[in-house]
């Protein structure tokens, strides 16, 4: 039900932020259709976690214009929560509520947010941990799990809110090689639903077979976006390309 | 004087040391939460002001805060009764210390905890009510545990304002019976005797809580 006019999910213009003196996002401008896969990769303290983390209010910023599903997000309790109903988001450490059964860290927010009874959020949650494969660990704790199926709870954690658009924050950085498969398996299957996605992540493979486009930064900008075959083969920037060879060694 | 007859004479202290402590524990548990938790969220002044009555209750004498509020606040038209300074007092001194142990505990948790509920659209009282506080209070259970015997020592000060708990009566026996050897051997026991078992409860506690931590840590 959506006006046409706002087919973009995601909509960041000319976004300035500083912490002190240090520029951290210089003059980012980014557009995202809606059930659009978006990943973003550079080098380790370019700025990625924190233009994604100004997506949902995690981080404020000082200049720019953010725009998600169509509202404008000002710097206010009422807009940061709009947009926290918007976004699901996925963090490198997982970030699972430990002293919560996996069903519990699932239902939480439904239960305290959305109001929704019991037995009703348990059920929502039985069906997001079956879409992430992990059903019959329901009743266990975060602790008692490996690090993908921690990860892949979160992603049902997140997806329990029915987000329009999910962030995912280096989702598979923390992860045992074994475990990085199951949890881009997991991505994978998202966006073939057509989910929106905004991935900062280095897993090449992924971006080639996912992404509608890859965003490089470096620096604090965006130095270069373009979709993922022209920019794995013939990326244009000189620091994309020095970025692309440390990746391969 | 037999040893049963020193017994018997601390025991009827007994009472008011168990009331001391659980009256004490009235002021103590409300006092360390909502300060330490206050202490934790606010800032400039407010912060300012929080730490200065966790300070003043954590680090005055407490003697010479039970003599000013027994002896002094008449003066000035305020009468509280002895075991309500005692209480007061103790509890609130304890809950000085206590308030740290929240504040720590709190302050110690991965940033991501609190981050993770915000993304999930969760209120801020919900997060701290929902997801600090159940973890920053199991993690200081240990910490909580002593506390609490610190107080049940500590409840042998309110003999200097009139009440007659375990160390009033030994001082009342030994002046009868001048034998302090034995009678003060006694108090020494019997404030052991309880003190054990709240230590054996918290250990009982801390490995109630250990399995999810310890699993946490195999990771
Ligand atoms: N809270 C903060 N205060 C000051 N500097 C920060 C803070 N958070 C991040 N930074 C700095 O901002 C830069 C970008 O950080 P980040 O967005 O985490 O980068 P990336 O996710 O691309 O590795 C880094 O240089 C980092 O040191
Ligand atoms: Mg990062």
């Amino acid at each position: 039900m959506h006006d046409t006019a706002h087919d973009l999910a995601v909509q960041i213009t000319a976004l300035q932020k500083w912490y002190g003196a240090f520029h951290v996002l210089k003059d980012i401008s980014l557009s995202v259709s809606r059930g659009a896969r978006i990943v973003i990769c550079g080098p380790s303290g370019s700025g990625k976690s924190t233009l994604i983390r100004c997506l949902n209010g995690l981080e404020n910023y000082q200049q720019g214009t953010v725009i998600l599903g169509g509202t404008r997000l000002g710097d206010n309790a009422r807009d940061t929560s709009l947009a926290r109903r918007q976004t699901g988001m996925v963090f490198q450490n997982f970030n699972l509520f430990p002293h919560l059964t996996v069903l519990s860290n699932c239902t939480l927010a439904l239960r305290r947010v959305g109001g929704m009874a019991r037995g009703e959020a348990e059920s929502l949650a039985l069906h997001h941990l079956e879409r992430v494969r992990i059903p019959e660990q329901a009743y266990k704790y975060p602790a008692q799990l490996s690090g993908g199926q921690q990860q892949r709870v979160a992603i049902a954690r997140a997806l329990c809110m029915n987000p329009r658009l999910m962030l995912f924050d280096e989702p598979t950085s923390a992860l045992d090689p074994e475990m990085i498969k199951e949890v881009l398996e997991v991505m994978t299957g998202l966006a073939h639903d057509g989910m929106t996605m905004i991935c900062v992540t280095h897993e090449m493979g992924f971006a080639r077979e996912v992404a509608d486009e890859v965003v490089f930064m470096d620096q604090g900008s965006i130095v270069e976006q373009a979709a993922p075959a022209t920019f794995f083969s013939t990326p244009n920037h000189p620091r994309a390309r020095s970025f692309l060879n440390t990746l391969l060694h | 004087m037999s040893i049963l007859d020193i017994w018997l004479g601390i025991l009827e202290g007994f009472r008011v040391t168990a009331g001391i402590t659980i009256y004490g524990l009235l002021f103590a548990i409300p006092f360390g939460l909502v300060f330490g938790v206050a202490q934790y969220l606010a800032t400039g002044f407010v912060r300012f002001v929080v730490t200065s009555v966790i300070e003043f209750w954590r680090s005055s004498a407490v003697i010479i805060l039970l003599f000013v509020f027994y002896y002094a606040l008449p003066v000035i038209g305020v009468t509280l009764s002895a075991m309500t300074v005692g209480a007061m007092v103790l509890g609130l001194n304890i809950g000085g210390y206590a308030s740290q142990a929240v504040r720590a505990g709190l302050q110690a948790l991965d940033r991501g905890q609190k981050e993770a509920g915000q993304a999930l659209g969760l209120s801020r009282p919900t997060i701290l009510l929902r997801i600090e506080l159940p973890q920053a209070l199991v993690a200081m259970s240990p910490t909580f545990i002593n506390h609490i015997i610190q107080l049940v020592k500590a409840t042998s000060l309110v003999s200097l304002i009139t009440l007659t708990d375990m160390t009033f009566r030994a001082k009342e026996i030994s002046q009868i019976a001048y034998e302090p050897v034995p009678i003060y051997l006694s108090l020494l026991m019997a404030y052991f005797v309880a003190c054990y078992p709240i230590a054996l409860f918290g250990r009982w506690v801390e490995r109630r809580v250990n399995p999810v931590r310890e699993a946490r840590n195999g990771i």
